[in-house]
């Protein structure tokens, strides 16, 4: 072997000290085996916001020399292994500096693994990856997105997970025990050993064959060069909005072309209009204008804007009207309001049907709700 | 003196004006409570409004090349020039339209900083913009209570004892960031006697910000807004609070909501009724425990805490504004 | 304009004037609308004039004194993207103040015309003429002349703004004076009259990039490494179509005013047959010229080449000007701590720049007149002495010498 890359797609911020503990660690334990290697997170994903996808590499090669051969890229141009610490992020990224959504799987080597964290079933994972035309093979490690803040980190485990998972799917990267020395060396207590042991012991791998997945064409934006892009660096404004779908009532407001912030979103609101007593609080506190005002004056999160933050949720007076729901139930970014307005009762089995799911499920935590409030939720998943 | 835009006050929540003028098209964190301000700020202000953005958040993660959220014409200054960029574009503004070379009309000009640009940098920029009396014009601070946007490092509004990038707590100091926040809109108002209008708000007060922007707007000559913003990567909290701990800031007494309108101060919301012991203040810990940058705070700490904010309740000249009294006659 | 304005440069005429009043005529002739003003020696001169024209009713401007440096350069910074026509100024350290705002300024294209009255950058404290202030931006898209008479000051002023709005070029505009002698140095000027200047000189117009609710864009976003590459670009070619407008701007100003400089770029004096050429800038020229008339008459033949543009560089005028003599001896007004041959900031360039040529002349490097030391001409002599030697002996014994230096 020459040199192993693998990346870590992650959640800004709440994710960045679980990426960083994994690419570092690789390199540790690379070097029990004598090889050399680097970890760093991309440079234009910093500074990093909440949620916003991000990515951080581990480079693992024989020779320094090997090593700089993959290096004089800066970013790897593919990887053999990508890991995808959020399983919502398997409908694409974003990144905050970039235009085009980019697939999951674009820098996985044919033949190369994508390690997911996930509950869901490989075959529900697959409708949202990106097909491509060369196999790769997919590995899931049954866990709950782990988010902590940039504070306090939530130390369940996660981390170790993925390292003895990955071990056991690349095993040209290192071996399980110079990875166990190495966590060891940096004080990893024999718990934490034993949830990288177990995840090596279990973890298996599914072939995903070309022309599985999604067939969407994902959105990409050719970059106008200096002499169509405008003097004085000037850009236009966006356009100012009108009546809703484009016709006289509501309101709409005019959104961006090119940047669509979804991929940020792990949760999206779900409306129950029913009961939405038209208080306008979800629509006022909204940060990323998301709600169109419609003609019987409800208000329509818009899912080209809106990036899952939950505000909305958690300022609406009325119980159950909006519930944040895991953005894997969703397949499109359609209208709520059309769908109810085109078919009341078949929303609402729709909705009550998500929205029981979602609160079976748990809450699907977002960083820090309160000192001490990891604790209890680690003990209360072991527990489980 | 040119003239000022008819803006009236908005008479209940449901009477906020539906036009947006900061739409999509910005990469802020999730729940960025000072994203909402720039949305809430435009609203109040209409589409007859320049706006210049300082360094920070709302530039980088706002506008970034390409892209950009604004319907209005928008423009970039520089970190400690909210000031400068307020006074140079209200001065054109003037100049021209007296000249006879662009058309009469009042235009609102509103530049905004972040606390690094506003209460650190740009102060001394703030402070000569709210001399001029000929110029209309507002600056508007919004205060995550860090330089949020270069990863979270202390500023001289964040709060005592917060975690930072520079403020680090470590084995031998738990606590790093040893200065109290700086008191910068009443140091602005007592400052600028011929400001007409210095007011502090919080977005999660919908009304109240849109009400104080256009009294701001249309009060005449240079006026300055600081506004108390959550921010959940900084303070890290879970993003659907970012409008609970705007409140709690607010309830806690940590933060005072009031207008200087013409030299009379109005307190408002419930800092009011605090004041007027209507309301009781909650405990300061409610609020430091649900943030990350606060976790290591022990109780001591928190005493501490509370105690400063007692103090600036129960003992400063006019509570939560001015800290120093007339010597009592022995 | 206000109608005292419009009355006082209704006709043309002679007034007895410096070279920072001048540039306070231009700015009323040109009807500038926002000024901004810090004090700091020499160049607030300038401020003190345009404050009493305005004062008078004579010029009808919004003049702000700003609280620094910083912020006089960011208001007209501001006011320039609104659309105003707009003038600023300053010197040494407040220059390098105010240096954040500079380059952005050129960042944004903004056709700011500024007057840096040129002064030593502290420390220590001296009021006096050194170039490394003003210098200190020839990388970042700022035009840059330095003028040597009151007259000039006046004619540079004008032809900066018609240069500097331009919209195939946007870029800001300096111009350089020397501290005390020329800022505060007074000499027999010709005011020419309102109704030339109007025609010489419309009203600014940002077109398309002006700031305004009609006009809705969004200025200066940020941007990552998959675009900077390309606005530099763009501004890189905005001083490339300068070096265009440039000539076209001095022949109408020609047309206009009837009168005017043979060339934009380079002033010679004697140069034709010369074999040693001393180059230098700025009011520096006065007591070459005198040390050259007197060297001539002993049948030395010297000549002075004057480098007005330094931004954009008069690549093309420079070499035809220079390539047939046996030396060039530069003498800077600045110093280049480290550089090569550890020569002045004008050498290195001017090397630079002959350097494709097939035949060099010898280059010699000589620092003078720091910190407002006047350039005597026994000084010149000495400079031309060691070109002779240089001439003489076919090799330069020392590339760089400090002039009436003490030991």
């Amino acid at each position: 072997m020459a040199t192993v890359a693998v990346e870590v797609v992650y959640r800004g911020i709440y994710q960045r000290t679980l990426a960083r503990n994994i690419v570092r660690s690789i390199v540790f334990a690379a070097r029990k085996e004598g090889k050399i290697g680097t970890a760093f997170g991309r440079y234009g994903d910093s500074p990093e916001r909440n949620g916003i996808p991000a990515k951080q590499f581990a480079i693992v090669a024989d020779t320094p020399e090997e090593l700089e051969e993959n290096l004089a890229v800066y970013e790897a141009q593919e990887v053999d292994v990508t890991i995808n610490v959020d399983d919502t992020m398997c409908k694409g990224i974003e990144s905050w500096a970039w235009y085009g959504l980019e697939p999951i799987n674009k820098l996985t080597k044919p033949g190369g693994t994508l390690i997911v964290t996930s509950r869901q079933p490989a075959e529900d994972l697959i409708q949202d990856i990106h097909q491509r035309s060369e196999p790769f093979n997919l590995s899931i490690i049954p866990s709950t997105a782990s988010f902590s803040g940039l504070w306090v980190y939530k130390d369940d485990h996660t981390d170790m997970r993925i390292l003895g998972a990955l071990c056991k799917v690349c095993p040209d990267l290192v071996s399980l025990d110079s990875m166990m020395a190495a966590l060891k060396d940096q004080g990893t207590s024999d718990v934490k050993l034993s949830s990288a042991q177990k995840a090596y012991d279990r973890t298996t791998q599914r072939p995903v064959e070309p022309g599985e997945g999604s067939t969407e064409v994902p959105f990409s934006f050719d970059l106008p060069g200096w002499k169509s892009m405008e003097e004085g660096l000037v850009i236009r404004g966006i356009e100012q909005g009108g009546g809703f779908r484009g016709g006289q009532e509501g309101y709409q407001p005019a959104r961006n072309a090119v940047f669509k912030k979804w991929s940020t979103r792990s949760m999206r609101p779900v409306v129950n209009f029913e009961t939405c007593i038209k208080c306008t609080l979800c629509w006022l506190q909204c940060p990323d204008t998301c709600f169109d005002v419609t003609p019987d004056g409800l208000f329509d999160a818009n899912m080209e804007s809106c990036c899952g933050c939950g505000v909305c949720e958690s300022v609406c007076p009325v119980p159950n009207c909006i519930t944040m729901v895991n953005e894997a139930e969703f397949n499109d970014n359609n209208s709520e309001w059309e769908a109810w307005q085109k078919d009341a009762n078949s929303y609402k089995q729709w909705m009550t049907a998500l929205v029981e799911k979602q609160q079976a499920a748990g809450e699907r935590s977002h960083g820090f709700h309160h000192v001490g409030g990891y604790a209890e939720e680690i003990a209360n998943s072991r527990d489980s | 003196m040119t003239s000022v835009q008819d803006l009236p006050q908005v008479r209940g929540v449901k009477n906020i004006p539906v036009e947006e003028y900061f739409t999509s098209g910005h990469r802020t964190c999730q729940g960025c409570e000072s994203a909402l301000v720039m949305r809430l700020m435009v609203k109040a202000a209409g589409q007859r409004t320049i706006v210049l953005g300082s360094t920070g958040c709302m530039y980088v993660a706002n506008t970034t090349y390409y892209s950009t959220p604004w319907v209005v014409p928008w423009m970039h200054t520089q970190l400690g020039s909210s000031g400068s960029a307020a006074t140079g574009t209200a001065a054109a503004l003037a100049s021209m339209m007296r000249k006879g070379k662009m058309k009469q009309e009042p235009i609102n000009v509103i530049a905004f900083c972040g606390d690094g640009g506003g209460v650190d940098m740009g102060l001394s920029a703030i402070s000569a913009a709210l001399q001029h009396d000929e110029y209309n014009l507002l600056i508007i601070c919004y205060d995550n209570e860090s330089y949020a946007n270069t990863d979270i490092q202390v500023s001289g509004s964040s709060p005592w004892g917060a975690n930072s990038t520079f403020s680090p707590p470590g084995k031998v100091h738990r606590i790093m960031n040893k200065r109290w926040k700086k008191n910068t809109a009443p140091m602005l108002a007592a400052g600028h006697p011929d400001c007409k209008y210095v007011a502090t708000t919080c977005a999660s007060y919908g009304l109240d910000f849109t009400n104080k922007i256009r009294r701001a707007l249309t009060i005449g000559g240079p006026t300055f807004v600081h506004c108390f913003d959550p921010c959940p990567k900084g303070w890290d909290y879970d993003p659907k609070y970012s409008h609970e701990l705007g409140m709690l800031g607010i309830e806690t007494g940590l933060w005072v909501l009031y207008e200087i309108v013409n030299g009379e101060l109005v307190l408002n919301g419930p800092s009011r009724t605090i004041a007027k012991g209507i309301r009781q203040r909650k405990p300061v810990e409610e609020y430091l425990m649900r943030q990350g940058r606060f976790a290591h705070m022990t109780k001591e700490d928190i005493k501490f805490f509370q105690e400063k904010v007692d103090e600036s309740w129960e003992k400063w000249w006019i509570p939560g504004l001015i800290p120093f009294g007339e010597k009592e006659e022995a | 304009m206000t109608t005292t304005q419009t009355q006082l440069f209704q006709t043309e005429k002679e007034e007895l004037i410096s070279g920072s009043e001048a540039i306070a005529i231009a700015c009323a002739l040109a009807d500038v609308d926002v000024i901004t003003a810090y004090p700091i020696r020499p160049y607030d001169t300038v401020m003190q004039y345009v404050s009493k024209l305005k004062a008078d009713g004579a010029f009808d401007c919004d003049f702000i004194v700003a609280e620094s440096e910083h912020s006089q350069f960011e208001i007209v910074k501001h006011a320039s993207a609104v659309g105003a026509r707009t003038f600023c100024g300053s010197s040494g350290v407040g220059w390098f103040y105010a240096m954040e705002a500079i380059t952005v300024t050129a960042g944004l294209r903004l056709p700011v015309v500024a007057m840096v009255g040129n002064r030593a950058l502290d420390d220590p404290g001296a009021f006096g003429v050194e170039h490394n202030d003003a210098l200190a931006v020839r990388d970042l898209g700022w035009m840059l002349y330095w003028v040597a008479t009151a007259q000039e000051a006046l004619d540079t002023a004008l032809l900066a703004w018609k240069i500097a709005e331009d919209p195939r070029v946007f870029l800001p505009f300096a111009v350089s004076c020397d501290g005390s002698f020329l800022t505060h140095s007074q000499a027999i000027v010709r005011v020419p009259d309102n109704k030339k200047v109007r025609q010489f000189l419309p009203n600014y117009n940002r077109g398309k990039l002006q700031l305004h609710p009609d006009n809705p864009i969004t200025v200066a976003p940020q941007v990552n490494e998959d675009w900077l590459m390309e606005i530099r670009r763009q501004t890189n070619e905005a001083m490339l179509r300068a070096t265009q407008v440039i000539p076209e701007a001095y022949d109408e100003f020609k047309q206009v005013f009837g009168r005017g400089d043979p060339s934009p770029w380079i002033e010679e004096f004697m140069t034709e047959d010369a074999e040693i050429v001393l180059v230098g800038m700025g009011t520096l020229a006065m007591p070459v010229r005198v040390a050259i008339r007197r060297l001539r008459e002993q049948g030395k033949k010297v000549g002075f080449l004057r480098v007005k543009f330094f931004r954009p560089f008069a690549t093309e005028e420079i070499r035809n000007a220079l390539s047939h003599c046996k030396a060039v001896g530069v003498i800077d007004r600045d110093y280049s701590y480290g550089s090569p041959s550890f020569g002045g900031v004008l050498f290195n360039d001017l090397r630079a720049a002959l350097y494709p040529l097939q035949r060099h002349p010898l280059m010699l490097s000589f620092i003078a007149g720091l910190g407002g030391r006047e350039v005597m001409v026994r000084d010149v002599n000495q400079v031309v002495d060691m070109c002779q030697k240089a001439i003489d002996t076919g090799k330069i014994e020392q590339e760089n010498t400090w002039i009436a230096v003490r030991e």
